[in-house]
């Protein structure tokens, strides 16, 4: 029993002297298959192999330019009612539906937003109503993504030319025909709504656009009387005052536009 | 009339509960709720999962190109409409920085793959982009998504090469997280070791945000009828 517990005051300093001897006896191990540079350097370290080169490096990160030649729009979620204010009480305008008349998404240009009493975000919108150039505030889930266009189509209907912009520099120029006297074409700002192509016929052209302008003359119109910009069958007609109110190009020319003017695409006619 | 207020608000209400989710989640969390979300969400994403370990590098750098254009689409958007322009100056400068490298990793993973990089995708990120909060909260829960999605993918690349490069844009990502998570007065490093995230669990996760959506349709081929 003595020597029992002598031999337990003995075991931390048998257990150190024993853990001393195994680690003089791992480094020496160790030691022993280093390659010899290692030991050479004296550090160890030295010889390790170089960090691996990467497959790629992201280039020069660059902060977003102006914005100013960008306009953004959104299709129609849901039929929603277009307010005067952003407020749910506030005068009803009108009712967007979510598909223009050739069944496509709607598509409207966003012109502002703003947050109502209740932290919800509405945004003002362009109506394709009569008068042309009427806005309203509809509740931000109404609308899909923002989609940004940095084009834009002027149509000049003194000139009779067709004007394409990107990013403020001209891609295409064109003559136009436009209204006839008693079918104006309207002036003011609208948006490519959508594009139609393979269809049946040669009045319109092998490409058409749809743009949120309307005639004030043609009401009655089929489908609510919405100015289109097209192809002819009669290139010999244009440039000139020849249409209800839409705007023709030859047909080179609009298929030129079609390879350069995305969806959305504001056309100013001045 | 259609009261659509209600509807978005429904569905920023859902969207908050994945960001909350994923600002502090487990995975654990994370999957209990991505099995409420479902298969059809799963579809709104158009590469469908893969048993992990099978997955071939250009399939993990494809899906890193989809998120990382998920990414940069939404700083550029705050910044487009001005939602990052009206923050206060430190978030403002995180946002514009962020928004700088996320484009610059688009830009170099579209290079790498080249004809093989996946199509961009359509987004709509609803309210999420609208107001300084959104914004902020929304960034910083998709940056610590970005970074279990890469420590969770890295060990499966079998390129030493693509590995370092991951790694790479893997640390910078951290950094956005945390300097997010710091502005937001949350812990930097909340833990002291990241868990790794499976590409699937990944998928789920941007597929419940409802971020990733159809483009809008807008041609056809019905005959016009304009004014002619």
């Amino acid at each position: 029993m003595t020597r029992l517990r002598a031999a337990t005051r003995r075991w931390p300093a048998v257990a150190v002297a024993l853990a001393a001897a195994c680690a003089a006896i791992l480094v020496a191990g160790l030691a022993g298959r280093s390659p010899s540079p290692h030991r050479a350097a004296g550090t160890g370290l030295s010889a390790l192999p170089a960090p691996r080169a990467p497959a790629f490096t992201p280039g020069r990160p660059t902060r977003l330019g102006s914005t100013r030649e960008l306009t953004r729009w959104a299709p129609v979620r849901a039929p929603v009612v277009a307010r005067g204010a952003p407020d749910p009480g506030a005068p009803a305008l009108a009712t967007l539906s979510t598909r223009t008349p050739e069944g496509t998404d709607n598509a409207v240009e966003v012109l502002d937003r703003r947050t109502d009493g209740a932290g919800r975000p509405w945004l003002r919108v362009a109506l394709p109503l009569l008068p042309n150039g009427t806005t309203g505030w509809v509740p931000r889930g109404a609308l899909g993504g923002y989609q940004t266009v940095d084009t834009r189509l002027v149509i000049d209907l003194r000139t009779l030319r067709a004007t394409l912009l990107r990013r403020g520099r001209v891609v295409l120029r064109a003559p136009v025909g436009v209204g006839r006297a008693g079918w104006p074409t309207p002036r003011g700002t609208f948006l490519v709504r959508n594009r139609l192509t393979r269809y049946r016929g040669a009045t319109y052209g092998p490409v058409a656009f749809g743009t949120s302008a309307r005639s004030p003359r043609a009401t009655d119109w089929p489908a609510g009387g919405f100015v289109g910009i097209h192809g002819t069958d009669r290139p010999d007609l244009v440039p000139g005052r020849i249409s209800h109110g839409c705007i023709r190009l030859r047909n080179a020319d609009i298929l030129a536009l079609d390879r350069r003017m995305p969806i959305g695409t504001p056309v100013i006619i001045r | 009339m259609t009261d659509l207020t209600l509807g978005a608000l429904d569905r920023d209400e859902a969207l908050t509960e994945v960001v909350d989710e994923l600002c502090g989640s487990t995975r654990a969390q994370l999957l209990r709720g991505a099995a409420v979300g479902g298969a059809a969400m799963l579809a709104a994403l158009a590469a469908p999962s893969v048993a992990e370990g099978r997955v071939s590098d250009v399939r993990i750098l494809n899906f890193a190109l989809r998120f990382e254009r998920l990414q940069a689409a939404f700083y550029t958007q705050g910044d487009e409409i001005g939602t990052v322009g009206r923050m206060p100056e430190p978030r403002r400068e995180w946002a514009e920085v962020l928004g700088a490298h996320e484009r610059a990793h688009v830009r170099i993973l579209k290079r790498v793959l080249g004809p093989k990089a996946g199509p961009r995708p359509a987004f709509d990120f609803g309210a999420a982009t609208e107001t300084d909060l959104a914004f902020t909260r929304t960034v910083v829960a998709m940056e610590d998504l970005t970074v279990a999605f890469l420590t969770g993918v890295s060990p499966l690349l079998r390129d030493r090469a693509v590995t370092a490069a991951i790694f790479g844009l893997l640390t910078v990502e951290a950094r956005h997280a945390a300097w997010g998570r710091h502005l937001l007065r949350r812990a930097p490093t909340p833990r002291p070791f990241d868990d790794g995230r499976t590409l699937a669990s990944v998928q789920r996760a941007v597929a419940r945000t409802g971020f990733i959506v159809d483009r809008p349709r807008t041609s056809s081929r019905r005959s016009p009828r304009f004014t002619g």
